[in-house]
This record gives structure tokens, C-alpha cells and sequence, in this order.
């Protein structure tokens, strides 16, 4: 019995999982791939399946995880976001020369623009440097298809899949038909082949040999690969454009060309971009005279064709080289280029006019800020208090905007604040620089890849401090659950490992841990940390400045309301809305200072402890 | 059928997944094939959301700037900076405080472009019915009374009753109501001139 429900691009993909008989699912989280282990458990639990489903401490940890579930003859799948990939790229590269017996699909989500990473680099590059198939999935009925071919294809083949589906599919919504979805009784198994197993560089070779026959087979396979890989050529017949596009730009230049009645321009589909389609694409360039290739975020169709003079794109200047490629932006780049080679161009002007029209009203700026309550705010007001002159290398998470507070100087990669903490150290003590260092990072991000940079910041004797933020979830990403807590994926109580056991672990001497809130005691905790890290028999202080989560932990989080207001002692220094910069502190412009607005306010009470003229009180 | 586009704009935690899940759900309940794209992440720390919906048969989720015809904004100034979306003859609603009208700069934009806008004060009426979150709901209302397309009015009510949990549903219904009494009333004078 089927019927009809909106699905989020994700929530496709779990179903395409699950569809094709995924027993094993691991994940880290990451925008925009968050919601597909969670649309699993959903799924898992409205169908009554047995897929073992887990939030793994990193992507690598995810991905291996998968790999030997992969090994042992069960279809697996690992999700994370692009950047991800980079942090479980050794382990793919070597997966690939490897392979698996069961189906294995890295579902690795892009990010054009970016609008919450830290590049917008290419997962179908990756794919290729790594020698595995792609595949590239223009909206969410597709990817849940794609997830389906993907398990099949590196089942048949041997080989990891990796299904690339950009923001604009995951975070899409779009009505799928759903029928019952039936269990996977396959059984784990290993057999013994230390050849393939534990290949040594000998066998990699070998390995290396039999991965490139793969690779010539499924390119051949990828010619006709309906409906993913298709052009729209009338056969015998040539044409002045013809455009390449893949993803997401496939579906706009879709929707572009038939608005347009455009019959005149043929369209080749990339779906499925590597290992690359040399005849399809052959066929289609052959007949036209010119081509323009449409993709994101980088060139990866655009390189595999051979006949330059022929091709438009990102190369050639006529497509921008970085940011996303917006309907409107499209629209742009391919007026141009028809008009350009003096064919008819498009219907619509631009929305210049506009865009000039609402710069040119001010608008208010929204840009992102720690909310109401946020335990961080207090953690780097009290920081940047005890500490003014100390370089504040940071990481990635809600707390970085703690940039809005001035709390923040670096953020490159998960587990940066510590390593660039010892970086800094070794570099100004080399020259006899007493220069403070105050590290800040995530409970989640140090759980992911803090201990390393700690375990060789301890070793190798460099001294600054580090304030683990320990809002007890992965906040940004959507509230997800660590080994801080224990809980796990499917809700149940795994094992609780709270960091201050992992942060002795790592040699760490001086360990305390504190109440944010607390924004005095913070202080001198924070003094007390410094003179330890300058004593020559002290080492590297960690404070563990732990309060939950105010939107994860909505009802307990904040258990005794204050109500505050700022009464007339208020000069108006604006040292609250600087420094401190709750978005429920604003600029009143009739009362001529600062006003609480009582419906963002969260009652946490803070802010009393902050304004030097003692204007914030309670009521 | 032609193809439908709306923009709902509005800040983080005024409820435009919802509105725009009800309005998808109205047209997938029609048989009507839907796209929708929606920003997350920043939404909770006061950022700006802005939520995509394509009614009929197309191919990507996003509007494309300059062609939406339906405008829906829980905040005055999230309407000004979506206006680009916005299409010659389109139409905008907005929330906005009682007495609060265009903003002079924009008037003649409006005027050349042929868009109808409509302030109404979706914020005070929910309050009104002690359900100040329920401005998202007030609103639809009243643009439900403009509707004559393929989202009719009594059908997306029917979609709220669905959709509403069981605690909610009668102030959620309230609420589109008066919304939707409102702008039926405001359409007949408008209508009547």
C-alpha cells in the first residue's frame, strides 16, 4: 500500500538507504548532512527495522566503522558534510584499492556558497583523486534512487560509492511516493584474505591494477546510465550551444529552458560524472558547436573535456569561479553566453534595479548570534576579561561567535584551537615571549579531534590555556548527542565519558571544571589557570566551563528565572552591547539608553554581573 | 497548470517552516506536484529565513529572483530585502504594527512593477487570541482570503486541522480565522472601490 509524503532531501536519502537494505548507517554531524541519521532512526522505528544506526566521534571513526560492516558482507552506509570527507579521506583512499563485499555509499554533502563551512570545495574531485565512483543527484526523489545505485553498484563492483548531494537537495522538500520497506536478513561474515585485508604495498600494486580495470568498466557503464547520464540531442542533427550541466544546475537550466521554450539548445545530464562517460560525452560535444558546462562548485566535468576551444565554463571566465550558482545567476551566464554568440538571449532582465533599490534602505544586519542565555556568551566575556592580551585560537561550533564578543582570533579545522595553541606557544617562546594563549573549543569538537593536538601539546611541553566549552550537545548542527552524556544515536544510554576523564587522560595536571554562568568565580579561575601555565613546574591548564545548552535543554537549563531590567544609572557606555552583546540587550532610542526586550530575554540573570555601573538589576 | 512560486520571509522562530508545510501540503493534497528549499542552521541565532515554494511541475527547488509571485513576510524589513524575489504584478503580504504602511523609497518600485502589497498586523491579532507565536497562522489567513488559485482558502484550513496537534488545534483554527476574516473584508472593500 503506498501513498504520498513530503520528504526533506535527506529523509529521501534515509529511505533510499533503507530501501535498498542498509543494515549498518554511521555518522558524524555536519550542515547540510545532519538530518539523514536521524531520518534513519525515524524510519527504523515507524517500519520496525533492524539497521544498526550510530553517531560516531568523527568522520574517519564513521567511515571505518561502515568499511568493516562493509567487509563483513552487510550493505553500510557513512554520512557527513564535505569538510568532513577531508577528515576521512585516508581512510577512502585506501577503501577504494580495498573494496568491500557488501555495499558501501559515503554520502558526502556539499556546501556551495558556503553558507556554513569552512570551503566550498568539490566532493566529485575528491572522488576522483580517491578513484571512486560519484554520484551527483538533482533533487531528493532522485538521491533517494541514487542511494539505492550506489549500494548496488559498489556491491557489483567492489569499490566505494560516494553519492554527493548538495544543499539544495538535502535541505529540499519534495513529495515521495512510499511503499513497505522490507528487512535485510543478511548475516555478518569474514573471510580470511590478508592479501586484500592487510594488503601490503606488493598487493596494493595488484589492488591498484584491478581498481583502474573497475574504473574503465563502469565509465562504459556510466554511457548508459539512464536516466542519470542522457543528453536531448535529435539524432543527425548539430547545434550552435549545447549545455552540460549536473546536480542541482541541471534542475535550474531545466526549469530555465522550458520557461524560456527554449527546444533549440540541447541539454546533457551529468548524473553520474566519474568515473566519466567519454562516448556519451563524446556523442554530445560532437554535436555542437559550442558547450557550456554548468556544475558545482568546481570543474569537475568541465576538466575530462578534451576539445578546450570548445568549452565554456569556469575555466573560460564565462562561469564564476566561486559561490553558489543561484537561479539568477544562471540565468545570467546564460543570457550572456547567447548573446554572445550571437544567438537569440533570454526573456527577463535582471533584478539589478531591485538590489540597488534594498541596499540603498539600510536594512537592519542579522548577523548570527549566540542566543539568549548561551552559557558561551558568558564563558568569553569572562575570558576576555581575565585575559585582554591573549590570542584567543578557537574552533568550530556556535562558539564561534564568540567573534562577536571579541573572544575569537582563529578558527581553520575541528581540534585547531589546541594545535594552533601549541603552534603559537613553540613559535613566541622561541624569541623569549611571554605571549598568553587562551584556547576555547566544543565538548563535540574536542570528543571529534581534540585529543590529539592535546596529547602532543602536553608532550612537547607548550603552556596555554584551554576552556572546553561544555554545553553537553552538538549545538549548531542541530542538538546531537556525545560521549559526554552517553546517549546515542537511537536514543538509548550508551557509556558516559565525560571529558575531564579524557582530558586526564591526556596528561593534563590541572583540570577544573566551573559553572559560566558564574561569571566572577570564572575570572579568577581563569587568573589561577594563568599562573599555573607560567609556572615553570606547571603545564597547560584546561577549564571545563560546563552549563547545558539553552534550546537543548529548553526546560532544565535555566532553573530559576531572573527577571532583569536596566534602570537609570545606565550612561549609555554601551560597554553591555559591545562586549557582551545579548540580543536582548538593545538600544532603546526614546528612554536614551539601554533596554531589556523581555520577549527574547531568556531570565538567565547574566547580565547583572556585567555592567560596570551596576545598571542591569533583577525585578 | 502554470507554475506557482512563493517566498515566505520572516527571523528565526516565527514558524515559516510551518506555514510553508502547510501550504505544501495543501497542493500535494490537491495533486499538485511541489518544491520546497529552506534555509537552517543560523535560523535559531536571529538570523533572517527565508523558505522557497514551487507549486507544479518544475525541476529545482529554489525561486528564481524576479520570479516569485507570491511574497509571505512575518517582518517588515525580511519583506524589503526579499522584495528582489518578487515579479512584475506579483503580490507581497506583510506583517507589519497597525498604521506602519510602504516605506516611501519602495512605493514607486511598486507602482512600476505593478505589485500589489498589503500590510497586515498578523503579530497584533495573534496576540489578540493569546497566541502571540501564532502570527505565521494569522497571516496565511489573510492571504487565504485573496486566494482564488490553486490554494484555496478553505482547503488550508482543513490542512491546519490536519496538521494541528490536538492541544493547538482550535487556537491555531482561531487564529487563521480571524486572519482570513480580515482579509475578506479588507478584499471586499478593495473589490467594492
Amino acid at each position: 500500500m503506498t501513498h504520498q509524503e513530503i520528504f526533506l532531501g535527506n529523509g529521501a536519502i534515509a529511505l533510499g538507504l533503507l530501501e535498498a537494505g542498509c543494515q549498518v548507517v554511521t555518522s558524524y554531524p555536519g550542515t547540510p548532512s545532519s538530518e539523514i541519521l536521524p531520518e534513519v532512526v525515524q524510519l527504523v522505528r515507524s517500519e520496525d527495522l533492524n539497521t544498526y544506526v550510530e553517531w560516531s566521534t568523527n568522520e574517519k571513526v564513521a567511515l571505518d566503522n561502515a568499511f568493516a560492516a562493509a567487509v563483513s558482507g552487510k550493505r553500510a552506509a557513512c554520512c557527513m558534510k564535505q569538510v568532513g570527507l577531508n577528515v576521512a579521506a585516508d581512510s577512502l583512499m585506501s577503501a577504494a584499492y580495498v573494496g568491500t563485499i557488501g555495499g558501501l555509499v559515503i554520502i558526502s554533502c556539499d556546501d556551495p556558497g558556503p553558507h556554513s563551512s569552512q570551503t566550498e570545495q568539490d566532493t566529485r574531485l575528491m572522488a576522483r583523486f580517491a578513484k571512486v565512483p560519484v554520484l551527483d543527484p538533482c533533487d531528493p526523489e532522485e538521491a533517494r534512487r541514487m542511494a539505492g545505485l550506489a549500494l548496488d553498484l559498489s556491491e557489483e563492483f567492489q569499490i566505494p560509492v560516494i553519492l554527493r548531494p548538495a544543499i539544495r537537495v538535502c535541505h529540499a522538500r519534495q513529495a515521495l511516493l512510499l511503499g513497505k520497506i522490507p528487512r535485510n536478513g543478511r548475516k555478518a561474515s569474514f573471510q580470511k584474505e590478508p592479501g586484500r585485508w592487510a594488503a601490503t604495498p606488493k598487493f596494493r600494486f595488484l589492488l591498484h591494477e584491478k581498481l583502474n580495470r573497475k574504473l574503465k568498466e563502469i565509465s562504459r557503464r556510466f554511457d548508459g546510465l539512464v536516466p542519470y547520464n542522457v543528453h536531448n540531442l535529435t539524432a543527425g542533427k548539430s547545434y550552435p550551444l549545447g549545455i552540460l550541466a549536473g546536480g542541482v544546475p541541471y534542475a535550474v537550466v531545466k526549469d530555465i529552458l522550458s520557461e524560456e521554450e527554449r527546444d533549440d539548445i540541447p541539454v546533457m545530464k551529468l548524473g553520474a560524472p566519474y568515473p566519466f562517460p567519454e562516448r556519451l560525452s563524446e556523442d554530445f560535444i560532437s554535436a555542437c558547436d559550442r558547450v557550456l558546462v554548468l556544475e558545482e562548485t568546481d570543474t569537475a566535468i568541465e576538466y575530462f573535456l578534451r576539445n578546450r576551444e570548445k568549452v565554456l565554463g569556469r575555466l573560460s571566465g564565462h562561469v564564476p569561479s566561486q559561490g553558489e550558482l543561484a537561479p539568477e545567476t544562471v540565468y545570467q551566464v546564460m543570457d550572456r553566453v547567447l548573446r554572445s554568440l550571437e544567438l537569440a538571449g533570454l526573456k527577463q532582465s535582471g533584478q539589478g534595479e531591485a538590489m540597488e533599490l534594498v541596499k540603498g534602505l539600510n536594512l537592519p544586519v542579522r548577523k548570527p548570534t549566540l542566543c539568549p542565555g548561551c552559557p558561551h556568551r558568558a564563558s568569553f566575556f569572562a575570558i576576555r576579561k581575565a585575559r585582554p592580551k591573549a590570542i584567543f585560537t578557537s574552533d568550530i561550533g556556535c562558539y564561534t561567535l564568540g567573534l562577536n564578543l571579541g573572544g575569537v582570533d582563529t578558527c581553520l579545522d575541528m581540534g585547531a584551537a589546541i594545535t594552533m595553541a601549541s603552534g603559537f606557544y613553540h613559535s613566541f617562546a622561541q624569541d623569549q615571549i611571554d605571549q598568553p594563549i587562551v584556547a576555547t573549543i566544543g565538548d563535540s569538537t574536542f570528543y571529534h579531534s581534540g585529543t590529539a593536538g592535546l596529547l602532543n601539546a602536553v608532550y612537547n611541553d607548550a603552556r596555554f590555556i584551554l576552556v572546553i566549552l561544555d554545553n553537553q550537545t552538538t549545538a549548531m548542527t542541530g542538538m546531537q548527542p556525545t560521549p559526554g552524556l552517553g546517549i546515542r544515536a537511537d536514543a538509548s544510554q550508551g557509556k558516559k565519558i565525560p571529558l575531564e576523564r579524557v582530558v586526564a587522560g591526556c596528561g593534563i595536571d590541572f583540570i577544573e571544571v566551573i559553572d559560566p554562568y558564574n561569571i566572577g568565580e570564572m575570572i579568577q579561575l581563569i587568573k589561577k589557570a594563568g599562573d599555573y601555565v607560567k609556572d615553570p613546574n606547571g603545564g597547560i591548564a584546561v577549564i571545563i566551563a560546563r552549563h547545558p545548552c539553552v534550546i537543548a535543554y529548553r526546560d532544565t537549563a535555566i532553573p530559576e528565572k531572573v527577571k532583569v531590567a536596566v534602570t537609570d544609572a545606565c550612561v549609555e557606555c554601551n560597554f553591555c552591547l559591545d562586549r557582551f552583546e545579548c540580543p536582548a540587550l538593545y538600544k532603546d532610542e526614546t528612554l536614551g539608553r539601554t533596554a531589556v526586550n523581555q520577549a527574547l530575554c531568556a531570565q538567565c540573570g547574566v547580565c547583572i554581573q556585567i555592567c560596570p555601573k551596576e545598571a542591569i538589576v533583577a525585578v | 497548470m502554470k507554475k506557482l512560486n512563493f517566498i515566505l520571509s520572516g527571523l528565526g522562530g516565527q514558524g515559516i517552516l510551518f506555514m510553508t508545510k502547510l501550504l505544501a501540503q495543501t497542493a500535494l493534497n490537491r495533486g499538485l506536484k511541489i518544491m520546497a528549499a529552506e534555509t537552517h542552521g543560523m535560523a535559531q541565532r536571529g538570523g533572517s529565513v527565508v523558505s522557497h515554494l514551487r507549486i507544479g511541475d518544475v525541476a529545482g527547488s529554489l525561486v528564481r529572483a524576479g520570479s516569485a509571485h507570491i511574497l509571505l513576510a512575518l517582518d517588515e524589513n525580511e519583506a524589503y530585502r526579499s522584495l528582489p524575489f518578487l515579479t512584475r504584478g506579483g503580490r507581497l503580504y506583510v506583517n507589519a504594527p497597525v498604521g506602519v504602511s510602504v516605506r516611501k523609497e519602495v512605493w514607486p518600485y511598486l507602482e512600476r512593477m505593478e505589485m500589489t502589497c498589503r500590510f497586515f498586523p498578523a503579530s497584533e491579532t495573534a496576540r489578540e487570541l493569546g497566541s502571540p507565536m501564532a502570527a505565521n497562522l494569522a497571516l496565511l489567513g489573510f492571504f487565504a482570503a485573496f486566494q482564488n488559485g490553486p490554494l484555496p482558502g478553505h482547503e488550508i484550513r482543513q490542512t491546519i486541522e490536519q496538521a494541528s496537534p490536538d492541544r493547538f488545534r482550535e487556537i491555531n483554527l482561531k487564529v487563521f480565522n480571524r486572519g482570513f476574516e480580515r482579509g475578506s473584508t479588507e478584499r471586499e472593500k478593495a473589490q467594492g472601490l
